[in-house]
């Protein structure tokens, strides 16, 4: 698992490999510092994310949840067909922004 | 995840009638491997499966009972007397023994299968899910004999009637917990396997079965995708979703797709492999 930070208005931070019990832990600290690094609107580049399980899940909540409570969005973008239908299935459509592409969640803070 | 002993691993097998059969190739892809499933839970069509190999019989074996049970046979003869308590129920005294299909065919085939076999038997624990027909409760058969708990369990709402188990009236386990993941965690799984489906909808309802089958459908994917969100949100058990991908619609007993079914299962699981083995150090 690598996370690849491209700076920008907001940053985007791109996830490659897998999100489960052995890399969520350090996902999770990986984003909630950059929040907190004065970064609080994030966009998590998902395109390159091959398997999540409910490790990656419960990630993702928690980052959610950091980013709100600080004041600002997290919000994912291009997930792959299998995860995309993962999130669905827990109901992550209904509570977490989710974008086809990285511009089109970026789009999405301007509104 | 504790490092010093071997995590607990349970395979639970939601409803999907046809679908489950998918099960079979988990099973073949974990076998190859050598990962060790320490519990089983099975609900609606999962059970008949988690039956199957809870009694340590052989793929093969599996296979065949699958052909031999589920197939459309089963569901060619009418209730008669069930479909006309639907319109006159007090001349044919209807009640919560209402089905629209008979059960002798279906029940007659577990007890080749399952004969006398009870949840003793098993060389996996098992559990099996119903649901609370007056209480709308979920259910959880772990003792007796087995043909009354998966008869129970795959009692699908308007097809089959209710079994009565214990003295309870019983129904669909995917009435109430289609994917029993929970279950799974409540026994002290770290690992689960959770294979689930949602049910097909028909895309066109031209008679009351139809729209009965529809609204079923409905509320029941949005039961598997309420309980599925929250134990995943809710618990630190690792649930590793194993989702078979499908290219043509599966519907209810489309048993001559059971070969491409079960392939599709062996190919979903294969790529959870190298994770899995990693997770359980082996």
């Amino acid at each position: 698992m690598e996370i690849t930070i491209t700076p920008g208005k907001i940053d985007v931070l791109a996830v490659s490999g897998t999100i489960d019990a052995l890399t969520a832990a350090e996902i999770t600290a990986s984003f909630n510092k950059h929040i907190h690094d004065g970064h609080p609107d994030v966009v998590a580049d998902f395109s390159n994310v091959e398997f999540m399980s409910s490790a990656g899940l419960r990630a993702i909540l928690a980052s959610v949840k950091e980013a709100r409570a600080a004041g600002g969005d997290f919000r994912l973008a291009c997930p792959q067909p299998a995860i995309d239908k993962l999130l669905k299935m827990a109901g992550f459509h209904n509570i977490v922004k989710i974008f086809p592409t990285v511009q089109d969640a970026l789009a999405s803070f301007g509104d | 995840m504790p490092k010093t002993k071997k995590p607990r691993v349970a395979l639970v097998i939601g409803s999907g009638s046809v679908k489950c059969a998918a099960a079979l190739g988990l099973w073949k892809s974990l076998d190859r491997a050598g990962i060790p499933i320490d519990m089983l839970v099975g609900c609606s069509g999962g059970s008949l499966y988690a039956s199957t190999m809870s009694l340590g019989f052989t793929l093969d074996e599996c296979i065949q009972y699958t052909a031999r049970l589920w197939n459309k046979d089963v569901t060619l003869k009418r209730n008669w007397n069930g479909i006309l308590g639907a319109v006159f129920p007090s001349l044919f005294n209807f009640g919560d023994t209402f089905g629209m299909v008979s059960d002798k065919l279906m029940l007659g085939r577990l007890n080749q299968v399952y004969g006398e076999k009870t949840f003793a038997d098993t060389k996996i624990p098992l559990t099996i899910m119903a649901t609370d027909f007056y209480s709308g409760e979920m259910v959880t058969l772990a003792e007796g004999k087995l043909v009354d708990a998966i008869r129970a369990s795959i009692a699908i709402p308007f097809v089959w009637s209710a079994h009565k188990v214990g003295g309870r009236t019983l129904i669909d386990g995917s009435a109430s917990n289609p994917m029993p993941v929970d279950v799974a965690i409540k026994e002290g799984a770290e690992v689960i396997l959770a294979m689930g489906f949602q049910s097909p909808l028909p895309t066109q309802v031209k008679s009351i079965s139809r729209y009965a089958f529809h609204i079923n459908g409905i509320m029941t994917n949005s039961l598997y995708h309420s309980n599925f969100a929250f134990h995943n949100a809710a618990h630190h058990a690792e649930i590793i979703p194993i989702f078979p991908e499908f290219d043509r619609p599966i519907r209810l007993f489309d048993t001559d797709q059971i070969p491409y079914v079960l392939d599709q299962g062996e190919k979903a699981t294969e790529a959870q492999i190298p994770y899995i083995r990693k997770l359980l150090n082996i």
